[in-house]
């Protein structure tokens, strides 16, 4: 199923967050060393799912412009962020577990990132799970692919 | 001062201080055998040769029986040789355990008991001290004891000695024998064993109940032969890092998961509590971490996906089960297991599944002792068959006296240091690496601090590239 959907407004993003993807509204600890001023859009690879207490964390290396490949630090090696989801159980029925996200996995997500500049972030708005190894075209992301999944009623934030 | 004499202990003579230390404990005294019960079962009570009639397979230092606590007794070794020395009539092997630079080489070798020096996995881990008495010698880790290389529980004994292929086969034929009889029981507060209720004896120091899983009465190719190939060098490599490199990795040292299978093993689990209601029966024990097994009594799995489980698609560490009663026996199925290790023995991976029986023990005059556990598990990916456990629960009291349960809290102090784990003073700054706790940590460590010139391990598939 292709799903693209690309809200313009303030308003409309702010009504779209009701349909999104639950996130906690109860937390385990603060989010405020999130900057929920700014938004962050990835497309990368999973590198694992940790189905942790607090909180579900999704680490992935972010791919680069041509979706060929992944960024990678001085060294070569993938640099991996990590993105903060809702409880555990919550996003296994949402369709992000373990089994659904294994590694290699490419997906699509918006957040909002760390204030200190660290590569983490909160999840913003929906996340879209490309085909088993098709990732999108080069400055694409996982929406605009064809047989993408798509989690939560949301579709990806625009970045600000 | 530890006495060192040779072959101290041998099989017949163990089994004297293991009688009378069963005999002084007057009549709360089981042997290892499987349920009281008349029933003629396709999955559940098959005879068992039962391990307390065996002796000890590695070498060791033993204070006394070691069943009612603390010894003062002066350790003495139990072994094929004492640090330093070869067994009479025994030919070393050219490279073994304590001597490879390369165990992933050694492979043709760890069929044979001499690559371990005749030593069961938790006497591995015992030499270097790992039970706080060392028998790695003078000259570490060349010099270590020998184990009885004449010693070993027979693999026969340990795989399951019924024939279903997978955990759902085994619970379907129990209850429908159950059925058959007029089952499952529908317990009411009225009627449900309620004797059940209370706190169980710590199961390793339970008169007679030794069981394999202990990891003390086998050689290691024989549990070896047990597991899958890929599962087989991770023991292995377990073993050499206990053995060899003195570096052990055990998960509750880091206040990491203890896991599904540390609840049969000798030191994670101290006294238990039960309570058994209609709809659920609950056994609570640890010392490190908390282990809570809900029974969910009637309850079906949710078959859809990877593994049955109740909840979420979420592995859980101690997965999940459900239930039945057959009168005052409980049948239960696991599953939704997070895959983990246990030290000394082998690693489990997410399709690890159990069928579990628990029967009421009884003296002649039918006073409730406590309970059998029978124990079958399924793990087609690390077991090349299931295998069975089984072991008994002596119930010590009601809730009302006795100490009560301690919910632990582990608060981590000790963090590996160049790949040793090493006590950290508060205040103190280390340089510390976030372990990949899905990734299997302790590899990681290895193969950083300890592993760095040997064979090549299989490269992991390359995620990254979608050229």
């Amino acid at each position: 199923m292709k799903m693209q959907f690309k809200p313009t407004t303030t308003l409309a993003a702010v009504a779209l967050l009701a349909g999104a993807v639950s996130l906690p509204v109860l937390a385990h600890h603060s989010f405020a060393m999130y900057n929920m001023n700014t938004i962050k859009v990835f497309t990368g690879v999973v590198t694992r799912v940790d189905p942790a207490p607090n909180h579900l964390q999704l680490f992935f290396a972010p791919m680069n412009e041509d979706r060929k490949n992944v960024e990678r630090d001085e060294k070569g090696e993938p640099v991996v962020w990590a993105v903060e989801m809702g409880g555990s159980a919550q996003m296994a029925r949402e369709g992000v577990s373990v089994n659904a996200f294994p590694p290699g996995t490419v997906f699509s997500v918006g957040m909002h990132p760390l204030r200190n500049g660290e590569k983490a972030g909160s999840m913003e708005g929906g996340l879209f799970k490309c085909p088993e190894r098709t990732p999108p075209a080069a400055g694409m992301h996982c929406d605009s692919v064809e047989g993408s999944i798509q989690i939560g009623k949301a579709g990806l934030p625009e970045p600000k | 001062m530890p006495i060192f004499k040779r072959n101290q202990i041998a099989r017949n003579l163990w089994t004297l201080p293991v009688l009378a230390a069963a005999c002084l404990l007057g009549s709360s005294v089981f042997a290892q055998a499987t349920a009281q019960t008349d029933l003629e079962s396709v999955g559940r009570g098959a005879p068992l040769l039962d391990l307390n009639t065996y002796a000890l397979t590695g070498a060791t230092m033993r204070r006394g029986t070691g069943f009612v606590g603390p010894s003062t007794e002066p350790p003495v070794f139990n072994g094929g040789a004492p640090p330093g020395e070869t067994p009479a009539g025994v030919e070393a092997l050219p490279i073994d355990i304590f001597t490879s630079k390369d165990f992933y080489k050694d492979r043709a070798l760890w069929t044979d008991p001499r690559y371990f020096r005749c030593n069961s996995s938790a006497a591995l881990e015992d030499l270097w001290g790992g039970n706080r008495a060392s028998l790695i010698g003078e000259n570490p880790p060349t010099s270590a004891a020998w184990g009885h290389c004449e010693n070993d529980y027979p693999r026969e004994a340990i795989v399951s000695p019924y024939g279903f292929k997978t955990a759902q086969e085994h619970y379907e034929a129990l209850k429908a024998e159950t059925t058959a009889r007029g089952g499952p029981t529908v317990h009411t507060y009225e009627t449900v064993p309620g004797e059940w209720t209370g706190r169980y004896q710590h199961p390793g120091r339970t008169p007679n109940n030794w069981y394999w899983y202990r990891m003390r009465h086998n050689q290691v190719p024989t549990i070896l032969s047990l597991l899958t190939p890929e599962y087989q060098t991770r023991m292995v490599q377990e073993a050499y890092h206990h053995a060899n490199t003195n570096a052990a990795q055990w998960p509750s040292q880091y206040c990491w998961p203890e896991g599904f299978m540390r609840r049969w093993h000798e030191a994670a689990q101290w006294e238990l509590s039960i309570m058994a209601t209609p709809k659920m029966v609950q056994i609570l024990g640890g010392v490190v971490r908390n282990f809570i097994t809900n029974i969910h009594i009637g309850r079906d799995f949710n078959m859809e996906g990877n593994v049955p489980r109740l909840g979420a698609d979420v592995p859980r560490w101690y997965g999940e089960t459900i239930g039945f009663w057959d009168g005052d026996t409980l049948i239960t199925w696991t599953s939704n297991i997070q895959g983990w290790k246990a030290h000394a023995a082998f690693e489990w991976s997410n399709q690890m599944q159990s069928i579990e029986i628990y029967t009421p023990n009884r003296d002649a005059d039918g006073k409730f002792l406590g309970l059998n556990h029978e124990a079958i598990l399924y793990d087609p990916e690390a077991l090349v068959e299931p295998v069975r456990i089984v072991r008994n629960y002596e119930k010590l009291s009601d809730f009302d006296e006795g100490d009560p349960y301690v919910f632990v809290e582990c608060i981590q102090s000790i963090f590996p240091i160049d790949g040793v784990a090493t006590p950290v003073s508060p205040g103190q700054v280390i340089e510390y690496k976030i372990p990949d706790m899905y990734g299997r940590p302790w590899d990681a460590i290895w193969k950083e601090y300890f592993e760095k010139d040997m064979e090549k391990q299989q490269e992991a598939e390359d995620i990254f590239s979608f050229e």
